[in-house]
């Protein structure tokens, strides 16, 4: 028994559990106000509970047998699309979009479990024998296997969760071999997106376009295509703006600007830059942030709950939680390009993609620098089914890292 | 599987790593300028973030009769505030449904406040049962707020209705024009309340205090910027409450006005307008129906007849025309009229109040017995512009500028309005004859009157008429007085005035109004009954005492109630009972012995004269049985 726990990785342990302490820190403290006054939830509490049950299910996670996993990706991915199609139809509706669903009692996000099964399918199949990325066939393929759940979560709406789908993508793709060439082919009309706004810049753009497709040797016929692709996207973008909802496009203005709406949707923004600034470097102190008790922040146990770190224990705490997220991070990656398996290999780049894209959209909106999304941080916001996805994850790569050997 | 790994990409996994890398260091850029960098700043909008600055009602002014009778002052009550910024669907709906107002009334309210986390008054002077329903569901209302406020609180109510008028909440063009208002400050609508609002008002306090981002209270925060509020002054009037209360009692459920003026410095003792209203109903919070129901009732409570009420003066104003006719020389004091109870003009004729007609009559005999065909007569001689002359002379068609909104002031003609009115030359000399005796097209408020009769009983000495006697400010105890100085009537005869004195004593010593003399005391005054469109006429009557050296003026209405010598005049006359009373010149019970004395001599008097009368019938007859004898 004592061997079995030796097995598992300690660096990832650590992080981990460094991450959770921190996140049960902050919620006992926004969840103080609220007992007291008798007017909220008990959060630390509730994500005591949660952290107990997850830790089971991470254990559970990693002792299964290191096959199963592969065995059973494409069974677990059709049962996924199965929930997130059930969530569209009886769905439980909340805040303008239907993410939840409720059997026999037990509400839980589909779209946490499909995150899960998505990485599963996308990993055996681009592990599979006649698989090579470079392919259009399976390209397209493992595109769409991504694509699937990302549209049925974007339909609740959901397009912070949905995004995540869209963003492990490329990178797996990297990690599976994709060339270099055909990742900027992919790259590219994302950027025509981007540039499209202005005017001057997508003609910059298309220049720099033109240079690269000379430079790569491009086939007259494909090349040609291909740029006229790009200029479609550009002109395609304003008309993709216009089919946002409104609280979509709201955000992503006020994330430009949130001085100009103070007491609307940049009210949050600028609420967490003042926690968080009037932290300084040592922090107000546990339990002394003004900004969090006096419930100037906003959404303080999910969205915004590291700027609770930040006003509480400052810089020092804010760079404790950001080397502890990088320290996993930088752990995953390397124990993914030690797994033997392409297939274990493949997760679990994909988890560390997953995790450090939340990190870095959460805690980047928490200093303005990204719009408000919704996306939870993980380990530290406050949330049973999150944490449960996340403690799955970690369960998996500590499987695979008892198994790393194996091929 | 697949036995060849990605382990031995290393480029590969560099640019992971590198990506991560990146992101620490973006973020942890991202925190050293918001936290080291900027820290300081923030600090700074932290704290300005959680510290608010509330505002603190003042307690307005009270109010006292002349005797230092309280009459308002003011209780704690609870005022309902929402926060827009925070409040929910639910919240609207479960107010609208325990206060009783429209979700969107609510709604309005809420709006166009461009500060979304100042609260916003939603409904004031809630009581304890409804806010504590409020108080157990608070946890389930976002962005509900509750206040300590102080309210009107009246100690006497329905006769002073008029004189205080109502307070409510200010509207939104005072808002503009007065920038110390606020929305939600309860300001006066109606009355002195309104007029001296100022004064009442006193100056609101701020407080800064620590709030959550709910807007609620944590702490209040000890600043050397916090100020108390300071109260507004506190009002004395010149109004007698007893008196006031009295007068209140006398028209019972008739309706009109009195005014009652001291002549010799302007004071307003008595302003009574009936019938009035609640203050107190209307100053509750659901006031829709209560509002509805003074709108709707057909007596018009609301209506302030003392100052708002314009009406015919009837003969209460002869003395106009008398004045005018002797200090123009257009007739003697000695110029006779024979009264038939009729009169022509031109193809109509018209009567006098005595059909049987008052015989000759001169100018002390038509005051007296209110001739009106002496004054068809002598208006006819007059002519308008005189007419029109005198009656600006006494301030007709100005308002008197009590301290009460909303005055009217009145109608009074002339020649170049009813050329307006009827075209030039179309206009008869009969409308004349009629304004002379009060009637037609002239109307007058009741405070003129009472200022007329104040300018008669002083022969032409006159004040402004006035409410206010003292202003006392709480705060340092100052004490602010309101006298006025006397103004005069210049250009009229000395011997002229004194005539039309006579005649107006004359009213009360046996004359049409003798119901209004007081027992022992001299008084003038006269009576008046004017004719109107909406029914039986307006009863008046005005007048002063003691005669010599009048104190009191009195002018009083009693709408469509019959005659001025039958219904106004006792009114008055206890009116003044009341007043010489309460200076100890006027013994109730001495007036009761005296009267029933009276009464007994009379009795005696008709017995002795029924006796005599007897003998003498006797008597008579005897000589007429004695036959005559003739001498050759």
């Amino acid at each position: 028994m004592k061997k079995r726990f030796e097995s598992l990785d300690l660096t990832i342990l650590i992080a981990v559990y460094g991450l959770l302490f921190i996140g049960l820190m902050a919620l006992y403290s926004t969840s103080l106000s609220l007992v007291q006054s008798g007017t909220g939830s008990n959060f630390f509490m509730s994500q005591l509970r949660w952290i107990a049950i997850g830790s089971i299910v991470m254990l559970i996670a990693a002792f299964l047998p290191n096959r199963m996993y592969f065995d059973y990706a494409y069974l677990a991915y059709i049962f996924a699309l199965a929930l997130l199609l059930m969530v569209l139809k009886w769905g439980t509706t909340g805040y303008g979009a239907t993410r939840w669903l409720n059997i026999a009692g037990f509400g839980f996000q589909p779209s946490e479990i499909a995150k899960i099964a998505t990485l599963l399918a996308v990993g055996r199949f681009l592990s599979e024998e006649r698989s090579s990325i470079n392919r259009p066939r399976t390209f397209i393929i493992a595109s769409a296997i991504i694509l699937a759940p990302f549209l049925l979560v974007a339909r609740q709406p959901d397009l912070g969760t949905g995004l995540v789908f869209i963003v492990i993508a490329l990178p797996i793709f990297f990690w599976a071999g994709l060339r270099p060439n055909n990742l900027l082919l992919i790259i590219a009309p994302v950027l025509a997106l981007f540039a499209s706004f202005n005017i001057y810049l997508f003609v910059l753009y298309l220049a720099i376009l033109l240079a690269c497709l000379l430079y790569m040797r491009a086939g007259i016929v494909s090349g040609v295509l291909y740029f006229a692709f790009n200029i479609g996207v550009g002109f395609l973008t304003p008309r993709l703006w216009g089919q946002l909802k409104d609280y979509q496009q709201q955000r992503i203005i006020t994330f430009w600007n949130p001085e100009a709406d103070p007491l609307g949707a940049g009210y949050q923004i600028i609420q967490s830059k003042v926690a968080i600034g009037s932290g300084g470097l040592f922090g107000k102190g546990f339990l002394q942030g003004s900004q969090t008790q006096l419930r100037f922040l906003p959404e303080q146990h999910s969205d915004f709950i590291f700027a609770v770190i930040g006003e509480e224990f400052g810089f020092l705490g804010v760079v404790a939680g950001l080397v502890l997220f990088t320290v996993f991070l930088m752990r995953t990656v390397h124990l993914a390009s030690i797994f033997r398996s392409r297939f274990n290999s493949a997760i679990t780049i994909g988890i560390a993609v997953m995790i450090g894209f939340q990190m870095f959209v959460n805690i980047g909106m928490t200093i303005g620098f990204f719009p408000v999304t919704g996306l939870p941080l993980p380990f530290i916001s406050y949330g049973g089914t999150a944490l449960l996805t996340n403690m799955v994850l970690v369960g998996m790569i500590l499987n695979f890292h008892r198994n790393k050997f194996e091929y | 599987m697949n036995s060849s790994n990605f382990r031995s990409d290393n480029p590969r996994r560099l640019v992971f790593y590198i990506g991560f890398l990146l992101m620490f260091l973006v973020l942890f850029g991202g925190f050293y300028n918001l936290q080291i960098f900027q820290g300081r700043e923030y600090q700074e909008k932290s704290l300005r973030n959680s510290i608010k600055v509330e505002t603190r009602t003042p307690l307005r002014g009270l109010i006292y009769d002349r005797e230092d009778n309280l009459i308002a002052d003011n209780r704690p009550s609870f005022s309902i505030y929402l926060i827009p910024a925070q409040t929910k669907e639910k919240t609207v709906t479960f107010l609208s449904e325990v206060l009783d107002i429209p979700v969107k009334t609510i709604k309005r309210k809420m709006r166009g406040y461009s500060r979304r986390f100042q609260p916003v008054k939603i409904a004031r002077y809630v009581d304890r049962q409804t806010l504590s329903k409020i108080q157990e569901n608070k946890a389930d209302l976002p962005g509900l707020d509750w206040r300590v406020e102080p309210r009107r609180n009246y100690v006497m109510n329905r006769s002073f209705a008029h004189v205080l008028g109502t307070l409510g909440e200010v509207a939104d063009n005072d808002l503009q024009k007065d920038s110390n208002y606020e929305p939600g400050d309860v300001v006066g609508k109606k009355g002195i309340e309104k007029v001296l609002d100022q004064y009442l008002r006193g100056s609101k306090g701020y407080r800064y205090v620590k709030v959550d981002a709910f807007g609620r209270t944590v702490e209040t925060m000890s600043s050397e910027k916090n100020r108390a509020p300071e109260a507004g002054h506190d009002l004395h009037l010149t109004i007698d409450a007893d008196l006031q209360a009295y007068a209140d009692s006398l028209f019972q459920d008739k309706t009109g006005a009195l005014v009652a003026v001291d002549v010799r410095n302007g004071e307003v003792l008595t302003l009574v307008s009936k019938p009035n209203y609640d203050l107190d109903a209307f100053a509750e919070a659901v006031q829709q129906d209560v509002w509805r129901s003074l709108m709707a009732d057909s007596l018009k409570p609301l209506f302030d007849r003392a100052g708002q009420g314009t009406y015919p003066p009837g003969s209460t104003y002869k003395m106009v025309a008398a004045i005018a006719a002797l200090n123009e020389d257009i007739v003697a004091p000695s110029w006779k009229v024979y009264c038939s109870g009729s009169y022509r003009i031109g193809r109509r004729i018209v009567r006098c109040w005595n059909l049987q007609g008052h015989g000759e009559v001169e100018i002390l005999k038509a005051l007296a017995q209110s001739c009106n065909v002496y004054f068809y007569q002598l208006g006819l001689k007059i002519g308008i512009d005189h007419w029109n002359h005198y009656s600006k002379m006494f301030l007709f068609g100005e308002r008197t500028n009590v301290e009460l909104s909303g005055e009217k002031s009145g109608l009074l003609p002339s020649k170049r309005y009813y050329d307006r009115v009827f075209g030039e030359g179309n206009w008869t000399a009969g409308m004349l004859a009629n304004i002379a005796i009060g009637q037609g097209e002239l109307l007058v408020t009741p405070l003129q009157m009472a200022r007329f009769t104040m300018m008669l009983a002083n022969s032409g000495e006159y004040y402004q008429l006035h409410l206010l006697r003292k202003l006392v400010n709480k705060m340092d105890g100052s004490q602010q007085n309101f006298d006025h100085e006397p103004q005069y009537i210049t250009g009229i005869d000395t011997l002229v005035m004194q005539t039309i004195r006579e005649g107006m004593r004359r009213v009360v010593a046996g004359g049409t109004g003798s119901r209004a003399g007081v027992w022992q005391m001299t008084g003038g005054g006269k009576t008046g009954t004017a004719q109107n469109p909406h029914g039986k006429p307006h009863a008046w009557y005005i007048g002063f005492a003691p005669f010599e050296e009048p104190e009191i003026a009195v002018a009083l209405i009693v709408e469509n109630g019959g005659g001025g010598g039958g219904v106004a005049a006792p009114m008055a006359g206890k009116y003044l009972r009341r007043y010489f009373h309460k200076l100890d010149r006027f013994d109730y019970a001495a007036e009761a012995e005296f009267l029933r004395k009276l009464w007994v001599r009379r009795q005696q008097q008709a017995q002795a004269d029924s006796l005599q009368k007897r003998i003498e019938e006797q008597t008579n007859r005897i000589i007429e049985t004695i036959p005559l004898r003739r001498s050759q």
